[in-house]
This record gives structure tokens, C-alpha cells and sequence, in this order.
């Protein structure tokens, strides 16, 4: 069995790297291109709503993204409500020229949960206009299953909070919305702290991976890059092959030697 | 020699000091007034912050900048005797502190300095006995904190105003209100027409970004609080994990909250977002600010290159100095020392990048 090309399709665009990360929180610019390059994604997500979008006031910085020629995913970071979110996703399709709109609608501003019902409501009325949207969720299963409802094709549940780094807080939600919605490609938003954390989560048969503190964050953000390249290869590669079963007990692969049979059980 | 200087920001200011102190004839410009309201200078808080600085900015920063606190006391010892203006600098460190529920972004803070600085005496852990050691007045409720002793501010106001006299004392031509629109090799270019001469200096930070397209600006909100009920002594800094206040004291029971830091070159006016987020935290850190007026409320553009490090760019007959971006005083000495010495053709300071049309002079 070979391995390549072991690609996945968002929206009909093919990609071999399963990293979306966040262009937010570096150090520099600099050293936000060379993260990026490093960790190999092909995806960067863009925040627009503090930069005063309506007079263009963070096109320097959009220049030195869209020098990297990666796909940019906008996204409606800092959005609170419906209106707020629709109205970004319009500026920003006008902005970066695309339909891709990471939607998230903060439900808790102390740990900027999305507000799950809300984010139904915008991704409803953003795929009517046109839009291809990527839900940034909760890891609960309904909420998954009303958004695909409303057309995403995408889902994005979380691992844990935003910024907080703690990884799979609840891996037995996550694997249920896997095997619940076998077809659906899935990306873990959020709470990644480690290269463990993503591991995990792409042993689980998740797609991909979105993240931007743990990279950003870090003492050196460059290698911490190259470290989730190699993790999410490693955690892709794991589910590919197959894990073995847990079990209960240690079943050693040969007999004990020097001790009788009857004395091992 | 004749030297033309565009911007008098900081960095103009003390480049055309230096100047005239060597002896040559020095010419001013600047699109403001001559106190400097324009500029990033005026409405910062004017920290030497050079561990704070580092946990972001990485080690070569921390190096330079960690002699920033003596070299500015020499500085303003000569500005003193050259203008018989005292300009305060206050060297009694900063406290860093947390709430409770936001001590992991303490933690890491501190794990960041410590992989910058190591285990530097100037770091000091602080438990609550020992923040109230030093700022009486923070609530008991901070129960860790830093101290980082080799920090301090100045009173960046009176340096300002202190460099004016001492140029116009000293018989520098100052052009308040004339805007350079393109500065090349010996030539600024304003709506009046060219003016030559021997140099010509940029500083005009983030106005020179027609120039040099490099140059980004970063976008900084920042507010002047009248607070007499408070009594803080020296730069309080308090993590959270989102955004990053400080409160620093002023004379006349001024307190600097700052500021945000936005990827954005608007100038417009400080939003209610950015607003809310930094009154709430300064209440936060002490209940005496409810009372406190908001006597100036600032939104700029801080001028910054792509690595947010600043560069000295030399070729024949013109000087670039930019991207000082948030570490204007801190580096300020430095980056002063480093053009000073490349217009004497000694290209070896910090941050000094030889442009090609160089001839060397040997």
C-alpha cells in the first residue's frame, strides 16, 4: 500500500498538507513567514475585524500573507452576532477575492466560545450567499449535524478553548462526530498546545488540523512549526497503518523463558 | 558639515542634537507642531522595558537594549547641561502581575523571558508580601508577580520639549508644519521645492513609507488617565491572555494606559472595543481609577520593518533611520550611537545595513 498521494479536498480544492495555521500573534512578520513555511501548510487563515477592514488599514500585512501564494481562509474572529459575521465575510470576499469564510461567532467573551446557535444562523445565511464556509464549533455532535444541514462541508469542532493549549479535552465527542459523519472532512480548531495534541487528533481520522498560538507563542516559533509538520505526518500516517487494539493485560509475544508452563498465565 | 533632518520625532530630535553638538548645521523638519504631537514619541509611554520587550522580541533586542537605563542617564545628564532642562527617569524596575485566573499567561511569560534572559538576577519572583513591598497600593488579590528591576521609564514629554531648546538655544533651523514628501541622497523635497544639502537624514518613521515600502505601520491606542487617588511608583504591567496593559506613571498623577496593537495603519480615533478593554483591566488593577479622568485618548501608527527590529540604511549623502516600532526609547541610544558612527563612515554599529551606491571611505 503506498501512502502517496494521500491528499484531502476542501470545497473542491485539493491539498497534500493537512495544517491550516493562523497568521496572528508572531513575534514579526518575518518570523510569521518563516513559521509558515516551515510547518508546510498550505492554508493560512486572515483576521480582519480589528484592522479596520473598511479603509484597508491592514493591507501591509495582507501583503506579506499573500506574498507567501498560499490559500487564504478569512475568518470573522471577534464577530459577536449574525449581522456582524455576514457583514465581515462581505468585506472580506471582496478584500481577498475569495468565498472561503472560516465563520466564528463568539458566544463567551472570557474564553470566546462560539455561540453555537448563532454560528447555525450565519452559516445558514452565508451558504446562501454563496459562500463556502467553515464552521468553527463545539465538539457537539447536534450542532455538527445542523450545520452540515445548512450546507457546510467542512466542520471545524473544537479540541478546547482558544489559546488555552489544553488539546483534546474531550476526545470521546470528537471520535462520536467522526464516526457520525464519516464523509465529512473534519479539522480540530483550537486548544492545540502540543505536536501530541495534533498526533492524537489525526489518529482519531481527523483531516486536519487548525491552529496559531501554539506556533505563534512559542519560545521558537519556527521550529515549534517544523515539530507540528512532522506531528501531524506522524498521526496521519498512524491512522493510514492501522493501530493495534488496547488491551487489559500485557500479552507477551513469546513465552517467558525459564519459568514452567503451568506457572504462566 | 550641512545636514537636513525629515521628522522630529525621537529619533529626528536627538539625531539633530548630536549633530549640532559635533558642530555641524543642522535643519529640521517635521509635518507638526514643535512639541512632537504628531508623533509616536509624543503619546508613548516611554518605557525601557527590556525584559518585557524580550519575551517577544528575542534575544538580540534583550542584548541592546539592557544597557538602555545608563545610557540614558548619560544622555540626559548632557541634554542638562545643554538645555538646563532635568528631565525625569524614573530606574526602579516594573511589577508584572496577573489575576488569579490569569496566571497561566504570568507563567508563560516568565518561562519566555527566562528563555531569553536565563536565570538573570534582575528578574525577581514576587509573592504577595512582596508586590505590596513595592506598590502599597495593588489589591491583595495578586499573589504572584515579577519584578524586573533593570527597567524603568522617562518623562518623555519634557525630553521633548528639552531637545527643542536645546536646538533652537543652540541655533538649529526648525521648520515646524513643513511636511518632507520624498527625502533622497542630499535632498529633502517639500511642497516648497528641494533643499540641499550635505546629508540628508530620514526619521520620519512611519511618513516614510513612500520611500521605503517596507515600512508598516502598527497600529496603537493609548490613553492619558488624571488619577489622584492612585499611587503606583513605577510601570505596572498586567498579563491576561489576550492583551497586554500597562500603566505607567507620569508626572502631575498622569498614569500612560497602553496600549493595543493592532496590524492595522488607521489613524482613526481610538475604538470602544480597544477603549473598554483598557479602562476595564486598569480598574481592575486598582478601584482608585474609577475615579480617574481620561484627558487624552491617542491612536498611532508605530513605524515598523518586516523582522520589528529597527535598521539604519547609509549610502552616499543619505541617512534612513526606521522601524523602531515599539522600542523607540528603549533602542533610541543605540540606534543614535549606530548612525552617528555610520556618517562617519564606520559602518559597524547595530542595525546599520550599507546600501550599494556606498563608496567607502578609507
Amino acid at each position: 500500500m503506498t501512502l502517496n498521494p494521500d491528499t484531502w479536498t476542501l470545497y473542491g480544492a485539493s491539498f497534500s498538507n493537512r495544517l491550516l495555521i493562523g497568521s496572528a500573534l508572531y513575534p514579526s512578520p518575518q518570523v510569521m513567514s518563516d513559521a509558515i513555511e516551515a510547518s508546510g501548510a498550505e492554508i493560512i487563515t486572515v483576521s480582519l475585524r480589528r484592522q479596520s477592514p473598511e479603509e484597508a488599514g491592514g493591507q501591509s500585512l495582507w501583503t506579506h500573507i499573500q506574498k507567501l501564494e498560499k490559500t487564504l481562509l478569512p475568518n470573522t474572529a471577534g464577530c459577536h452576532s449574525v449581522k456582524e459575521a455576514v457583514t465581515l465575510a462581505q468585506m472580506s470576499r471582496e478584500m481577498f477575492e475569495t468565498d472561503w469564510i472560516k465563520l466564528e461567532v463568539v458566544g463567551d467573551d472570557y474564553n470566546l466560545q462560539p455561540d453555537p446557535i448563532a454560528t447555525v444562523e450565519a452559516a445558514e445565511q452565508l451558504t446562501t450567499l454563496g459562500f463556502k464556509v467553515f464552521p468553527y464549533c463545539t465538539d457537539d455532535l447536534v450542532i455538527c449535524q445542523r450545520l452540515r444541514d445548512v450546507g457546510c462541508e467542512v466542520l471545524m469542532p473544537w479540541g478546547s478553548p482558544i489559546g488555552t493549549g489544553r488539546g483534546l479535552m474531550n476526545p470521546y465527542n470528537l471520535q462520536t462526530i467522526r464516526e457520525r459523519l464519516p464523509d465529512m472532512p473534519l479539522i480540530v480548531d483550537a486548544g492545540i498546545g502540543k505536536p501530541s495534541h495534533a498526533v492524537m487528533a489525526l489518529e482519531l481520522g481527523y483531516d486536519g488540523i487548525l491552529l496559531n498560538t501554539a506556533v505563534a507563542q512559542a519560545n521558537d516559533p519556527v521550529l515549534m512549526a517544523q515539530a507540528f509538520r512532522d506531528a501531524i505526518r506522524a498521526g496521519r500516517q498512524g491512522y493510514l497503518a492501522g493501530a493495534m487494539p488496547e488491551r487489559q493485560t500485557a500479552s507477551p509475544s513469546t513465552p517467558t523463558l525459564g519459568m514452567p508452563f503451568w506457572h504462566q498465565q | 558639515m550641512k545636514i537636513g533632518i525629515a521628522g522630529a520625532g525621537l529619533i529626528g530630535r536627538l539625531m539633530a542634537w548630536q549633530l549640532q553638538r559635533a558642530g555641524h548645521k543642522v535643519t529640521l523638519f517635521d509635518a507638526g507642531d514643535e512639541l512632537g504631537t504628531n508623533s509616536a514619541a509624543y503619546v508613548a509611554a516611554a518605557m525601557l522595558a527590556p525584559y518585557s520587550e524580550a519575551v517577544t522580541s528575542g534575544a538580540e533586542m534583550f542584548a541592546l537594549g539592557k544597557p538602555a537605563l545608563g545610557q540614558w542617564r548619560e544622555l540626559l545628564q548632557q541634554l542638562a547641561q545643554s538645555s538646563s532642562h532635568v528631565v525625569a527617569l524614573n530606574d526602579s524596575g516594573s511589577v508584572v502581575v496577573a489575576h488569579d485566573l490569569d496566571r497561566a499567561s504570568l507563567q508563560h511569560f516568565a518561562q519566555k523571558l527566562k528563555a531569553v534572559a536565563g536565570n538573570d538576577p534582575e528578574v525577581k519572583q514576587l509573592d504577595r508580601a512582596g508586590i505590596s513591598g513595592l506598590e502599597p497600593e495593588l489589591p491583595a488579590s495578586f499573589r504572584q508577580g515579577l519584578w524586573l528591576v533593570g527597567e524603568g521609564c522617562l518623562d518623555n514629554r519634557a525630553l521633548l520639549v528639552a531637545l527643542q531648546h536645546a536646538l533652537v538655544t543652540g541655533g538649529a533651523e526648525w521648520r515646524a508644519n513643513v511636511a518632507v514628501q520624498s527625502v533622497s541622497a542630499g535632498t529633502l523635497n517639500t511642497a516648497a521645492g528641494a533643499e540641499k544639502f550635505d546629508w540628508a537624514i530620514d526619521c520620519r518613521g512611519f511618513g516614510a513609507k513612500t520611500d521605503w515600502p517596507d515600512v508598516r505601520g502598527v497600529r496603537g491606542e493609548i490613553l492619558w488617565v488624571r488619577a489622584p487617588e492612585v499611587r503606583l511608583s513605577r510601570p505596572v504591567r498586567l498579563m491576561h491572555p489576550r492583551y497586554h496593559l500597562y500603566i505607567t506613571p507620569k508626572p502631575g498623577d498622569i498614569y500612560v494606559v497602553g496600549a493595543t496593537e493592532i496590524e492595522s495603519e488607521s489613524q482613526a480615533p481610538v475604538t470602544v472595543r480597544s477603549q473598554l478593554e483598557l479602562l476595564s483591566a486598569l480598574y481592575s488593577v486598582h478601584s482608585g481609577f474609577a475615579e480617574a479622568q481620561i484627558v487624552h485618548s491617542f491612536a498611532r501608527c508605530r513605524p515598523a520593518l518586516p523582522d520589528n527590529l529597527p535598521q539604519v540604511q547609509v549610502s552616499d549623502g543619505l541617512l534612513r533611520l526606521n522601524g523602531l516600532y515599539r522600542h523607540g526609547y528603549l533602542l533610541a541610544p543605540t540606534v543614535l550611537a549606530s548612525a552617528i558612527k555610520a556618517l562617519a563612515g564606520d559602518y559597524s554599529g547595530a542595525f546599520v545595513q550599507e546600501q550599494e551606491s556606498v563608496s567607502r571611505k578609507t
